[in-house]
């Protein structure tokens, strides 16, 4: 097995087949990670007290027995895995782990990793593809009002070609257009709107129900490095999962799926970041001190973020730039975390959502990675191996003389329009 | 800003010079006379790529109409790679002004040889007739406090 490898995956065990959501393969993998000895632990997601769907908690699992605890996918939950693997498991230094993660998840990792905040060698990285999350109360308001349903009777989420499709425990299934919700202001969290990887593989394995038919209880895998195929490779000859080759209209219809969601990420970025985009300098400029000054100066930004990376932060007062006790605080609170963070942004979200004054910092990173990524030929959280761009001088560059070599030409000084 | 003639803007441009070029050819420029405006204040630097976007930013949020940056030549930083860095971070920064709503053209960036004392004069002149043209930076009445934050 190597590298790109496809497979339709099922768990051989009864028990996992049946409370996986897609044939339970994941669930499979994950318990025969801890039974191997692969990895001392599991990183999963599981329901707060075992029945709500709107409120997990990660679980750092030793018992392969309690691995099925963590079957099925949750929509409306997006809890901070790289931040707490970073933080409180010491960023994987002492032990092994199997990490269940997202796209923004594994992105995020793979940017500490390059700071050396987490020794990715010890991870092993299963990718779930997600075409986005929603915020658990604004998600209970809408299947109460929108969907006019017990949220409580909700077993399943799903968003596919657009829609978001709900199924309740008899089995009925509701689906109303995504983006129409999405006005009214329900729907994803504004981040996932305008993320474009919907598959994870960056991952060293990503799995998802793209090309599997409808109904099937199968799991699309697909092999996304060295290590990941000699896992797989492993879990195969042991028997724990059932693999057979996807057919071409599976790959087909898996890429094309993705090829929608990363069309429909494009237009709303386009439609999100328009007017930010058109308005002239001096507006954006007052746009954003207005929602700066909203700040209270919580923190709950940076210990959010997952690429906040500094050992002892600029934004404490003895650092110099932002003077201590004041509300709201200096605006170099913001540009520092900007100046930081945004050539390596993931565009997780994590910051927005813990913002207690709602600052749309996510729109903020987002327009200046947007800019940054072509310049510098740089999407973060893919690779590695790859530098964060502002420290990743090559030598080629010593004999270019242009100052603007990064920046399209003639565009340094003519970026805006004049007045 | 005593020697300001009221009425017409003299602009407030803060240069961070790499010690071992810019400085010099400021200096340079100094000694052989040459006329260049006064809106200049220049900060030394060991190397270019010592200037922290953050200490661009400050100085914007300082009430500079301009900033500029001298480093030496592509190949000749005294520290190998010190001035390529600052590249980087000086593209980066043009986006990230441009993002919150800066103009990015009181930004600027320019290879400024120890022996360039006229390309140096020249620079000042251009940028500081630029900045003049733009008007005051978006937070030019910004007091400064003139005493260190802690």
């Amino acid at each position: 097995m190597v590298k790109g490898d496809m497979y339709l995956a099922q768990a051989s065990d009864e028990e996992i087949l049946k409370q996986g959501e897609s044939g339970g393969a994941v669930t499979a993998l994950l318990k025969f990670a801890l039974d191997s000895g692969v990895v001392d632990a599991v990183l999963g997601v599981k329901k707060r007290d075992g029945n709500n769907r709107y409120d997990a908690v990660l679980d750092l699992i030793t018992d392969p027995e309690k691995v099925i605890d963590c079957a099925g996918s949750l929509h409306c939950v997006s809890l901070n895995i790289a931040r707490n693997v970073k933080e409180y498991l010491g960023g994987a230094k002492q032990m092994k782990i199997a990490v269940l993660c997202k796209p923004c998840d594994a992105r995020a990792i793979i940017e500490i990793a390059k700071r050396k905040q987490i020794n990715r060698d010890n991870l092993l990285l299963i990718g779930l593809n997600c075409t986005g999350t929603l915020p658990p109360v604004v998600a209970k308001e809408m299947l109460i009002s929108e969907y006019e349903v017990d949220p409580n009777e909700v077993v399943m989420e799903d968003i596919e070609g657009g829609e978001l499709i709900v199924t309740l425990a008899d089995g009925t299934k509701i689906a109303k257009d995504l983006l129409e919700l999405e006005k009214k202001g329900y729907g994803r969290r504004d981040n996932c709107r305008r993320c474009n990887v919907s598959i994870p593989t960056l991952a060293d394995i990503a799995c998802g129900k793209w090309g599997v038919k409808e109904g099937e209880k199968k799991t699309f895998t697909e092999v996304c490095s060295d290590k990941g195929a000699e896992f797989i490779d492993n879990a195969i000859k042991t028997g724990v999962i059932k693999v057979e080759p996807p057919g071409e209209d599976a790959i087909e219809e898996r890429k094309r799926k993705d090829r929608e969601a990363i069309e429909l990420s494009n237009k709303c970025e386009a439609e999100d970041l328009k007017e930010l985009r058109e308005i002239s300098l001096d507006d954006r400029l007052a746009y954003w001190l207005h929602m700066f000054d909203r700040c209270i100066k919580c923190f709950s930004c940076r210990d959010a973020c997952p690429i906040c990376y500094c050992k002892k932060c600029f934004l404490e007062p003895d650092r110099g730039y932002v003077k201590g006790g004041e509300v709201p605080p200096d605006r170099m609170f913001h540009l520092t975390r900007l100046a930081h963070d945004g050539d390596s942004c993931v565009n997780c979200g994590q910051c927005q959502d813990a913002c207690p004054a709602e600052i749309p910092l996510t729109r903020l990173y987002l327009m200046l990675n947007i800019k940054l990524s072509p310049m510098f030929d740089y999407v973060s959280g893919m690779d590695v191996e790859q530098k964060p761009p502002l420290i990743a001088a090559k030598d080629e560059e010593a004999s270019i003389d242009d100052i603007d070599i990064f920046l399209v030409k003639g565009e340094a000084g003519e970026v805006v329009p004049q007045q | 800003m005593g020697e300001e003639v009221k009425g017409e803007f003299e602009p407030r441009i803060i240069g961070f010079t790499c010690n071992w070029c810019t400085y010099a050819a400021a200096d340079l420029a100094g000694t052989a006379r040459m006329k260049y405006p006064p809106n200049i204040r220049l900060i030394r630097q060991m190397c270019s790529g010592r200037v922290d976007p953050l200490f661009v930013l400050k100085v914007f949020l300082r009430g500079a109409d301009g900033v500029f940056i001298g480093g030496c030549h592509p190949g000749e930083c005294h520290y190998m790679t010190g001035n390529l860095s600052a590249r980087r971070r000086y593209s980066m920064m043009k986006k990230l002004l441009e993002s919150v709503g800066i103009d990015p053209k009181r930004l600027r960036m320019e290879w400024i040889s120890a022996s360039e004392g006229i390309k140096f004069s020249d620079t000042v002149k251009e940028f500081t007739a630029q900045i003049k043209g733009l008007g005051p930076g978006p937070f030019r009445h910004i007091e400064t406090e003139g005493k260190e934050q802690k």
